[in-house]
Order: C-alpha cells, then structure tokens, then sequence
C-alpha cells in the first residue's frame, strides 16, 4: 500500500477557517441562545473579513485537493465580492432580527455556511466539487428563506424553494452524470482535453448533458424560463434574506456559470452561446416587462434582478475578456446597488410593521428625505442614467457585446433597459411626486444608515475613480481567459 | 456698381434689421432710406446705361451651386428688361420708404418694418436680375416671406395672420409649379442658366416630354409649369384669392407689395422666359385666356366692394390681367409697358388710399367716408391724377399702355385674342366706372363718418405727400416718354436681344394698322364709364342701391367675388381638414401612435399582465416552465438547430 | 446468459416499481412499491459488482428513509385523492414532455461509445483483490477527503434546517425534571393539618 501524500490545502484556508470557525459559532450560539445572535453576528463578519484577507494572502497559489479546488485571480476576485456582500446581509440581518424582535442565532450562521458554499462553487474544478458547494449553500439558503416558520410567506417562499431547486439539482446532476458519462471523467482539466479533441465531432450526450448544466445553473442565477422561483422566494423571505438571496448566490452562481462555460467548455463557444444568447434575451425582456406590473416593491426586485442577470449574461454570451471583465463590475456595481435597495426596503416601516407596497413609498421625499435621495440614486443607477456606477456596469457589457458581434443581444439589452427605466422611474415618482398618505415610522439605526449611505457613497462616487475595479476585475478575467483560452 | 444696386437694400435691411434696438427708428429710416435712394439713383443710370445705350451685361459674383452638370451663380443678368424692373422696384420702393415714415409713425415697431421693406426689396432685386432660374427663384422665394412677414407685420390681429398664411399657402400652389418647371427645365436642356435655356430652345420644339403614360410637347409643358408659377405670384384666376386678404397689412406694404412689384413678378418671368413661350403657342393662348378673365372677374368684384383698399386690390388683379393677355398675344413690350405705367400710377392710388385711410383714423370702409375734398384737397388731387391714369384718360399713362395692349390683341386676329380684345374693352369701361366710384364715395357728397372721426380729418404731413407728388408725375408722364421705346420707332433698339417676338407674332408692328374704332373704343368707354359712374353716385346716389336689391343676385355674386373663396374652402380647405384630420387622428394617432409610442407602451402592459399571469404560484406551473426550457433546449441541439 | 436475464429482471421490476409508485391509490402501497424498486436497484448494483453501494442502499433506503416514510404517511392523514386532482388535468402535457425527452434520451444513448483509454480516466483502479469497501476507504479520505467533508457540511446544515424549522418549545408541555424532583424536600410540598372532627377538612 503505497502512502498517500496529504493534498495541499494552503489556498483553500479561506474555506477551512470559514468551515472551522462556523461549527464554532454553532457551538457558542447553541449555549447562549438568541442572545448570542448580535454577537455571532459580530463574530460572523469578523470570520468574512478575516476570509477576504485570508484570500488574498493565501488564494491564488497553487490548486488544492487534487485539482477539485481551483483559485485564481478570478476566485477572488468574486470570492471577495460575495464576502463583501454577505457581510452586509449580516448587518441588514442582525438589524432586522433586533427590530423585528426575532432574533436567531442560526441566522448569522447559515449565513456563513451559505457563504461558504458559495466559495466552494466558485472555486470548483470538478464537477462533484461543484455539487457539493451548490448544495451547501442552496441547503443553507432553504433554510434561511423559511426561518420564520411562523410566517406563512416564509415558510411558502422556502418551500418552493426547496423544491424547485430540487429539481433544478436533479437536472444539474443528470447532466453532470452525462459528461461524465460521455467524457469519462468529472475533472474539469480532464474534461476540457476530452472536448479539446473532439472539437469539430462533438459528442451529443456532452452537449445534452451541458444543456441540463446549463438548465441547472440558470436556476441559480434565476434566469427565465428557470426564474418563476424567484419573485415568490423574493416576496415571502424576510427582507434581509432576499437582500442577501439577491446579491450572493447570484454572485457566487455567475462566477460559477462562468468558470464552467469558459473553463472546460471553451472549446465549443459556439454551441453553449446560443442557449446563452437565448436566456439572456429573455431574461432581460421578462425582467423588464414583468415587472412593470408590481405592485409589492420586493416582487419587482425579484424582477428587476432577473434582468439584471439577464445583462450580465451578455457578458458571458460575449465569451471574451471584456465580457467577463464587464460582468465582473457589473456584479460588483449590482451588489452595493442592491444592497442599498434592500436597506431602503428595511427603513419601510409603518407602525412598526414592516410594508412592501410600492405605493408606501408616496411622499417619502418630505418624511425622509435622506432615505428618499438614497433609493433615486439607487433607481437612477439601476436604470442606467450616467453618471451614476449602474451605468457603467451596462455600458461595459454592452461594449463586450458589441466586440463579440452579438449585436442583437446590445440592442435588445438597450431596449429593455428603456422599459425597465419605467419602473425603477416610477418608484421615484411615489417619493417625489405623490402625497403623502400614511407617514412612514422615522428613524433609522446607525447600521441601516452606514450601509445606505456608504452604497449611496459608492454607487455616485464610481465614477471618479473607475480604475481599481476595473483594472482588477480585468485582471480577474485574463487569469481565466488566459489559462483556457 | 450694379451689384450695389442689389445689395444695398440688404445691408439697409440687416442694419434696421439686426440693430434696430441700436439705431432708433430714426437711425432705421435714415439707413434704410439712404441706402434705397442711392439704389435708386444707381438703377437710374442702370437705365440709362443698359437701356438706353444698350449695354447688356451679365456680373457673375460667385458660384453658388456646382454638382455634377448643374451650375448656378450668383450672377446679375442686366438687360432692358432688367434694367425697367429695376428702374421701377427701386423708385418705387424708395417712396414706399418715405412715406411710410409718416404712415407708420405711431407703430412701435419700426425698425423691423423697414427692415422688412428693404428686405423685400432686395428679394425682388434678386429675382429680376437672376440669370439663372435657381437664383429667380431664391428671389422668388425671398419675395414671398418678406410678403408673408409684411402682411402679417400686425401679427396681433388675427386676420393679419391668417391673411399671411393664405398668401403664403396660396403661393406654395404656384411655388410648386414653378418647382417643377425648373426641374423639368434642368431636365430637357440640362442647364438652368437662362442664355443657354434661350440658345437651346428652338432646338426642342418638337420633344415630347413623357411622364407616366402621358406625353406632351416638352416646351408647352414646362412653359404651363412655370405659368402656373407667375399666376400664383401674380393673382390669377384661381390663384388670386390671397390678394385681397394681402390688403391686411400696412398700405405701403400693399403699395409697394401687392400692386406696384411683388405681383408684377409674374408678368416679367413671362417677358423674360419670352424665348422659350414664343415656342409655345398653346401656353400663349393659356396665358391669354387667364389673363382676360382675371380682368373681367376682378373689374366685376371691384365694382361692388366698399373698402378702399380692396377696390384698389382688384383693380391690380384685374389689370395684371391685361398684363398677362398682353404677353399672351407675344405683345411682351406692352405688357411690361403697362407694368411701369401701372407701377407708378396705383401706388399713386394705393398711397393715396392711404393717405385716405390715416386721414380718417385707420377707416377703410368707403361707406364711411364721402366729402373729403375740402379736407384733404391735396391727397383728393393726387388721387383724382392716378384715376385719370389708370382709367385710361388721354395722354396719361395708363392710356398709352392700355391702348397698345388693347390694338396688340386686336392686331393678333385670332379668337382668343378677340376674346382678350373685347374682354379688355368691356374691363375698360368697368375699370373707370368702379374708378370713379371709388372717388365719389370718398371725396364727394356728405362726410358719413362718425363726428369724432371728422374732427380728426388732416392733410397728410409732407413726407407722405412728398412720394404722392413723385409718384403722380410718373403716372402723368411715363406714358408719353415710354411710347416711343415700348410700342414706337425706337422699341427694337431700345429691347435689344432681352425679348423675343416671333416673326409671325409681332403684334406691336400690327397694331400701327388696326382701324380707328379701336384706336378710339378705349376712350369711349373711358367716358362711358365714368358717365355711368357720375350718374349712379353723383346725380341718382339711391340707384345703386335699388340696383343691388333688384339684381341682388348677380349684386351678392359679385359682392362674393364669384364664391372663389368659399369654393376653395369647400374643395380645397376643408377636404385638406378633413384629410390632415384623418392623418392626425387614423395616421398619426392610431397607427403611428399606435404601432409606436403608445402602441408599444400597451402592448409592454399587456405582455407584463400575462408575465404576472404566469406567475401563478402554484409549484407545479414553475416546475412545468422549467422542463419545458429544458427540453426545448435539449431539442435546439438533438434536432440540429444548435450547429 | 444469467447475468443477462438476472440484470432484465431486475431492470423491468425496478421501472414496473417506479410506475407503481406513481400511479397506486394508496400511499402505503407506494412506499412498498418504493421499497420494491430500491431492493431491485440494490440487486442491479450487486451484478456490476457494486457490493458495498448495494448494501448501503438496502440499509439506508430501504432500513431508515423508506421506513420512515411509511411511518409519515401512515400517521399523517393526508388526502391523497384531493391532492392528485389535477394530475389527470396535466397528465397529457406532461405525458408529452416526458416522451418528448425520452425519445431524446434515446438519441444520446444511440451515439455512445465507450472512449478509448476510457478506464484510465476513472477515479481508482480498480484492484482485484481488494474489497469494495476497501477501495472506497482507499480513496474517501484522501482523493476525495474535500468532498467528504464538504458532504459532511451539508449533512450538517441539513440537520440544523431540520432542527431550526421544527424545533420549538412548547411552553405548556410537561417534561420531566430530574433535578427539580431531586431538589425537593418534604417541607415544601407537605403540609400538616389537623382535622377538627366533624368538620372535615
């Protein structure tokens, strides 16, 4: 029996501490009940951003676990976006938990199991490695989405989501199962050689069983026709779960559907872009169209992120370096956007009950005027109205875009963007120009504030200095494009 | 020098124009008015250098267009003709200036009224010395906005604006065929230029110019087109209605515009195409034909009109009329003649009915005047010269420029040119009759204006008499010193190569032989007119009046100026309503809007409204949607779609 | 030969199974049936030699999930009927999606071919004579020890969903105390009185 080495493990620390420092958290929070809940809430950002430095200290080096663990510029890049925007689900979380009075340890740390989840995803170099991580965090989201099992919303929002993402593994793991199947092995590196030599007679089973990977992965990112969990799981989850719902996983699965698409994939670009192309066409026309209609200021989140995917996908469908760059900003542009959104969303209290309705939002310019400027800063960016960082999110993709000749999917992009400036336009509308029916509760906690403000900040100030986001998420892309392309 | 001629005016106009809030009113007359008379005085030895000593010339100042084979210049052709047009635009135009510093004295707007004027006269300018027909009608054109912008210079009276708008609107019909006269001009010779159309055209008397499934003789073709053009200018039957409307703006604006230059516009595009009409005989007989009856239908309308300035109006139509047969039966000289003549003797009236009109506070209604004799002896003269003229009394102008068309359409002896003949002789007698009538009501019997309206009766100041007196010497003695150069001795010499006249159609040498009864008809009916005028508002002032109600129909016929404008409003007016509405409300609003606009903001709602409907919330709508992706998917590529 | 009509049997009493659980009324039958279906697969694994996955299937599906089941079903009162209502109404779209992607199915499956050098990309080699379970532990925590921990994770996040959905206190519900009864003493809860006679108490 020959001695097996022990694999290296150096750039997975990020992973390991997150592992080892939840089951921690688990343990202290077991003890001390849900007064522990703001101080695992402390602790929990703590670890994130003990992981983001881990990440760049130690990411980047070499793959771990036998090739199943892959860091790249890449990985981090995104890996640091999802910590960032788990971190401010934490905040939003433990502030609506110490408002609402329901206060769960577990939450914090479902968090970071999810979190760590998604890292696992991203850096997947197998296809079993990148189940597993998919699961991790879509267990840990079920959960989080229905934990207020008292609410009948909550508990509805998390058992669809459960199911649906059931099935949406069910075929992730039917496809998995054909390219492994048809290329003989679940190794990425292993896979792209098999696709490398039978580039111009591609096996079907490999690319029916991309298909259902595809399929799979789309639920994630919740792209139609995968998307009709979302604007249920949207309403009914308590609010800063959605924010968290909205802004990580979707992070984490993009990277993902990247890493994939441009990683083993790359060889038949031509193939997977078609389906691409099609879901983010349609992505963007639903979100656009779809949401135009709502009422419930979640729901037209839920829509609104849909085609916020939908744009990013461009990115991807372009399969070139500033595709991947663009959808690199974009995402982060989309992150403190949306965070900032869901913030807002928080502040809308009336009574000191939470409200949803769009039209609770009439005459919140006089009430709360601060809080108002923040949400048309946030809406303006959405929409894509320069200067504000939305914009340039839109306009890199769109520019990738058009380097790769996907000319349509850019004027499609265009288009819907108009219909969708609707109804980011029309909240601003209840806010400044309608009168105020029932006044909103005043006040907001210092967290709310700080993470509003600083989104705010970021979201009007992006254009100033553009440069270190760009030129590290291109960065980012040419670590990924360079290995495979 | 002779391009100063030109521009003159247009620095006058843009100094008045521009700076006007600057200079003052005064500093707008002085530079508007200085820089017309030294025009002026340039046109003068223009005359006499090109007309007189036969100079011809074309100044070609720079290219303005060059593509391909079409070239346009501005280049300034000065010939007689030219140089006629000229001597009468600018000696015209600059007593309109001067007097209207007495007429407009009250109105706050000054500057900008002479800047218009000098505008104006620039834009005529431009038009009687183009050498090519691009730049006639750039002075064409010039022409009708600075007619559209001094009819409507009260732009605070409603009628002023609509009067603007129907001049305009009207002129765009002519405009249009003018248009299309040039393009097929370019099209058949290949070049605009007008010495090299009037080299070419003999050359094509037999093309045909084919268009559609229709074909017609090039030359008739073209030459109708631009026809259509001058009559549009120049208020012919069918285009006319905008003239009387045009009397909405200020009298020296109609002076000068609708009776003295503008509307003369047509007659001397006629006399400068000449090269070309002379080889269209059926455009001839056209030409002749509208021209008779624009006479009788404008005399017969005058005849029962009461404001002043409208009588005047048709009295210009109708006697643009007998311009027009004049050219029609190739009698070009004596028609441009009767131009000049014209041009000094009905600005006469016009100013004078003007100088009418501010003597009486701004009232146009002859109804309400009468006795003004005594009052305004100085303007009651003046007129009583310009009606003698223009009513064909022996040795003034008008008679000789009468008389000559009238024996040169005698002398044609064909039917149409009978028809012109005994048309011109019969307007003749209406001519003087509504003439007269005119001077009756509004100088004899009883004053008929309100007392405190007589109280205000004045003389004109000297600067408005002062043009009057000019402008009646011309009209006294431009008949007898033209004669000798428009119809005598001297004419061949005197036109030079400016006019062509067929042999067979020289009209002009015929009329020296036509028997005395025609010599003398004109007079005849010049007695009888005014006869039957001083009769019916002198002897009997009740017969008209039981005139009118026994003949009331005829007398509303005529009072209605024969329902031009009413059947215009119902064919033309209200079908274009009808029409734009149909465009607005099916064309724009249902298609347009509603494929576009919002067609596509419903049609988003109705598509959102279904997306929501899909949303079901049922879990296994969402797994359904989910497969069905799937396996359509898996189709795209199973089934070859994908490659 | 036998291999061969062992591995039909198994096949098509698996799939009858399967239908079976789908399409019997009564839920109690459709475990049973569930139960049926995992032995065949578990057999099916026996034949390709999967010893180890066959026994891990009779033991966990069969032994703890499927027994489970039983007990939810039989205790819940559930309306089976009601819920099937409309599974006729979508029986025929869904009926045609699914032949829709069996016959696709088939397409894929019509192209297979076995790679050349196929085997050398398969996790381990397989050894002759070493034990399924043995090859398992071989590689489980070495090659595979990321996932079998990450697996862990889930396993564990799974258990505190269970916990946090499901787990409440019910303060009205009696448990026993042991150190309450231990900690009390006779005084507390003892008290003597005396009865007057004729007077109860």
């Amino acid at each position: 029996m020959s001695i097996i080495q022990l694999p290296s493990m150096i750039s997975a620390s990020p992973e390991i501490f997150l592992a080892g420092a939840g089951m921690i958290l688990l343990m202290i929070g077991v003890f001390r009940k849900t007064d522990g809940t703001g101080v695992l809430s402390m602790a929990t950002i703590l670890c994130f951003i003990v992981a983001i430095i881990a990440g760049f200290l130690y990411g980047g080096q070499e793959n771990a676990f036998y090739g199943m663990f892959i860091t790249t510029s890449f990985t981090q890049f995104s890996k640091s976006l999802i910590l960032v925007g788990s971190i401010l689900a934490v905040v939003l979380a433990n502030d609506y938990m110490k408002t609402e009075k329901a206060q769960r340890f577990e939450v914090p740390v479902l968090i970071l199991f999810a979190t760590l989840g998604m890292m696992m995803m991203v850096s997947a170099g197998d296809l079993i490695a990148l189940y597993i991580g998919l699961e991790l965090q879509s267990l840990s989201l079920y959960v989080l989405a229905a934990i207020r099992r008292d609410s009948l919303k909550s508990t509805e929002a998390g058992l669809k989501y459960f199911v649906l993402g059931a099935l949406s593994s069910g075929m992730l793991l039917y496809g998995a199962s054909l390219i492994y199947g048809f290329s003989g092995s679940t190794d990425f590196l292993d896979i792209a050689n098999v696709i490398n030599e039978q580039k111009d007679n591609l096996s079907l089973g490999i690319l029916i069983g991309l298909v259902f990977l595809i399929s799979g992965l789309a639920f994630k990112v919740s792209a139609v026709p995968f998307h009709m969990w979302t604007p249920d799981v949207y309403e009914g989850a308590p609010t800063p779960i959605t924010a968290l719902l909205a802004i990580s996983p979707k992070i984490a699965a993009l990277c993902l559907f990247i890493q994939v698409l441009i990683g083993p994939f790359s060889a038949i670009i031509e193939q997977w872009q078609q389906i691409i192309i099609f879901i983010s066409i349609a992505s963007m026309t639903l979100g656009a169209v779809a949401a135009l209609m709502q009422t419930n200021i979640k729901r037209l989140l839920a829509y609104s992120s849909i085609g916020h995917m939908g744009y990013a996908l461009i990115g991807l469908a372009s399969a070139n370096e500033a595709g991947i760059s663009g959808v690199l900003i974009y995402l982060a542009i989309y992150l403190f956007m949306n965070v900032g959104t869901f913030g807002c969303i928080l502040c809308m209290r009336r009574n000191g009950q939470a409200v949803e309705q769009i039209s609770d939002l009439a005459g919140a310019s006089k009430s709360h005027p601060m809080m108002a400027f923040a949400l048309l800063v946030f809406m303006f960016s959405m929409a894509g109205i320069p200067p504000l960082a939305g914009f340039f999110g839109k306009w890199f993709i769109f520019l990738a875009a058009i380097e790769a000749q996907l000319y349509t999917l850019a004027i499609i992009g265009v288009i819907s963007s108009v219909v969708a400036a609707f109804y980011y336009l029309r909240i601003i509308k209840f806010m400044y120009f309608d009168e105020i029916v029932a006044p909103l509760d005043k006040g907001l906690t210092k967290n709310l504030r700080t993470v509003i403000y600083g989104s705010m900040t970021l979201v009007i100030i992006f254009f100033l200095a553009p440069g270190t986001l760009v030129s590290s998420a291109a960065k980012a892309a040419k670590s990924l494009i360079g290995v495979n392309g | 020098m002779y391009a100063a001629i030109v521009f003159l005016p247009l620095v006058g106009a843009l100094l008045a124009g521009f700076f006007g809030k600057i200079i003052g009113d005064r500093g707008a007359h002085l530079v508007t008015c200085i820089f017309m008379a030294a025009s002026m005085l340039l046109g003068a030895v223009c005359f006499y250098d090109v007309a007189l000593q036969q100079n011809a010339q074309t100044i070609t100042l720079f290219t303005w267009i060059e593509s391909g084979n079409l070239k346009a210049e501005w280049a300034l052709k000065i010939d007689t003709l030219t140089a006629i047009m000229i001597l009468v635009v600018t000696s015209v135009s600059t007593m309109v200036h001067v007097y209207s510093i007495g007429y407009m004295h009250h109105d706050p707007h000054n500057p900008r009224f002479f800047a218009y004027l000098s505008l104006f006269t620039f834009a005529m300018l431009m038009l009687v010395t183009a050498d090519n027909l691009v730049q006639m009608f750039f002075g064409w054109e010039g022409v009708g906005l600075a007619s559209y912008l001094l009819i409507g210079f009260w732009y605070q009276k409603p009628e002023a604006n609509a009067a603007a708008i129907k001049a305009f609107l009207v002129n765009r019909v002519g405009d249009f065929g003018f248009a299309l006269g040039i393009f097929g001009t370019y099209l058949l010779f290949d070049t605009i230029v007008l010495d090299e159309i009037f080299i070419l055209a003999p050359k094509y008397v037999e093309t045909e110019l084919t268009f559609l499934w229709f074909s017609a003789d090039a030359i008739t073709v073209l030459t109708m087109l631009l026809f259509i053009g001058a009559m549009g200018k120049s208020a012919q039957l069918g285009l006319h209605t905008w003239l009387p409307d045009a009397m909405e703006g200020p009298t020296p604006v109609s002076a000068l515009i609708h009776a003295a230059t503008m509307v003369t516009a047509g007659v001397f595009m006629i006399a400068r195409l000449s090269p070309m009409m002379e080889y269209a005989p059926d455009t001839l007989t056209v030409v002749t034909l509208i021209g008779a009856t624009t006479a009788i239908f404008a005399a017969s309308v005058g005849l029962c009109q009461n404001d002043i300035k409208r009588v005047i109006a048709y009295s210009t139509c109708s006697q643009l009329g007998y311009m027009f047969f004049a050219c029609g039966v190739s009698a070009y000289s004596a028609g441009i003649y009767h131009l000049l003549t014209h041009a000094f003797f009905k600005a006469l009236l016009f100013l004078g009915a003007g100088s009418v009109i501010h003597a009486m506070s701004d009232e146009q209604d002859m109804t309400k005047m009468g006795g003004l004799r005594k009052r305004i002896p100085l303007t009651y003269w003046l007129m009583i010269v310009g009606t003698l003229a223009l009513t064909g009394f022996p040795f003034l102008s008008g008679f000789y420029s009468k008389d000559l068309i009238l024996e040169a359409t005698f002398a044609r002896d064909t039917g149409v040119g009978y028809y012109a003949f005994y048309i011109g002789i019969f307007v003749a007698g209406l001519t003087a009759f509504y003439s007269w009538r005119l001077i009756f009501m509004t100088f004899h019997g009883e004053c008929r204006a309100p007392k405190s309206v007589q109280d205000k009766i004045h003389e004109s100041p000297l600067v408005m008499t002062l043009p009057l007196i000019f402008l009646a010497v011309g009209a006294l003695f431009s008949g007898k010193l033209g004669y000798e150069f428009f119809g005598g001795e001297s004419m061949k010499a005197f036109w030079g190569d400016a006019l062509l006249v067929l042999k067979e159609n020289r009209t002009i040498e015929a009329a020296a032989g036509v028997p005395m009864w025609v010599v003398l008809l004109p007079t005849i009916m010049f007695i009888v007119g005014t006869s039957l005028a001083f009769y019916c508002y002198q002897l009997k002032p009740d017969l008209p009046k039981t005139l009118s109600s026994k003949f009331s129909g005829i007398y509303q016929f005529l009072l209605n100026k024969w329902y031009f404008d009413e059947l215009y409003d119902l064919l033309f007016v209200r079908s274009a309503f009808r029409f734009g509405h149909a465009l607005w409300k099916k064309g724009d609003g249902a298609v347009i809007d509603g494929l576009g606009p919002d067609g596509i903001s419903s049609m988003v709602r109705r598509l959102s409204g279904q997306a929501v409907r899909l949303q079901s919330g049922f879990l296994y709508h969402y797994a359904f949607a989910m497969m069905i992706g799937l396996i359509a998917f898996a189709s795209w590529y199973i089934f070859g779609f994908g490659n | 030969m036998v291999q061969a009509i062992a591995f039909y049997a198994f096949a098509f009493v698996t799939i009858a199974a399967g239908v079976m659980v789908v399409s019997s009324r009564n839920p109690v039958h459709s475990v049973l049936y569930l139960i049926l279906a995992f032995f065949n697969a578990a057999g099916l694994f026996v034949l390709i030699g999967a010893e180890f996955i066959a026994m891990i299937l009779v033991v966990v599906y069969v032994g703890a999930v499927a027994v489970l089941f039983l007990f939810v079903v039989m205790m819940l009162d559930i309306n089976f009927v009601e819920l099937r209502q409309g599974f006729m109404q979508y029986l025929p779209i869904g009926a045609l999606l699914g032949l829709i992607l069996l016959v696709e199915l088939f397409f894929v499956i019509g192209i297979w071919s076995f790679l050349e050098d196929g085997s050398m990309l398969t996790a381990v080699i397989p050894v002759q004579n070493i034990t399924n379970t043995h090859a398992l532990g071989n590689v489980l925590y070495t090659k595979y020890v990321y996932l079998f921990q990450a697996a862990g994770l889930i396993l564990l996040i799974a258990m505190i969903g269970a916990i946090v959905l499901t787990l409440r206190s019910r303060p009205g519900a009696r448990k026993q105390k042991i150190a309450d009864q231990l900690s009390r003493r006779s005084e507390d809860i003892l008290d003597v009185v005396k009865v007057k006679e004729g007077e109860g108490v």
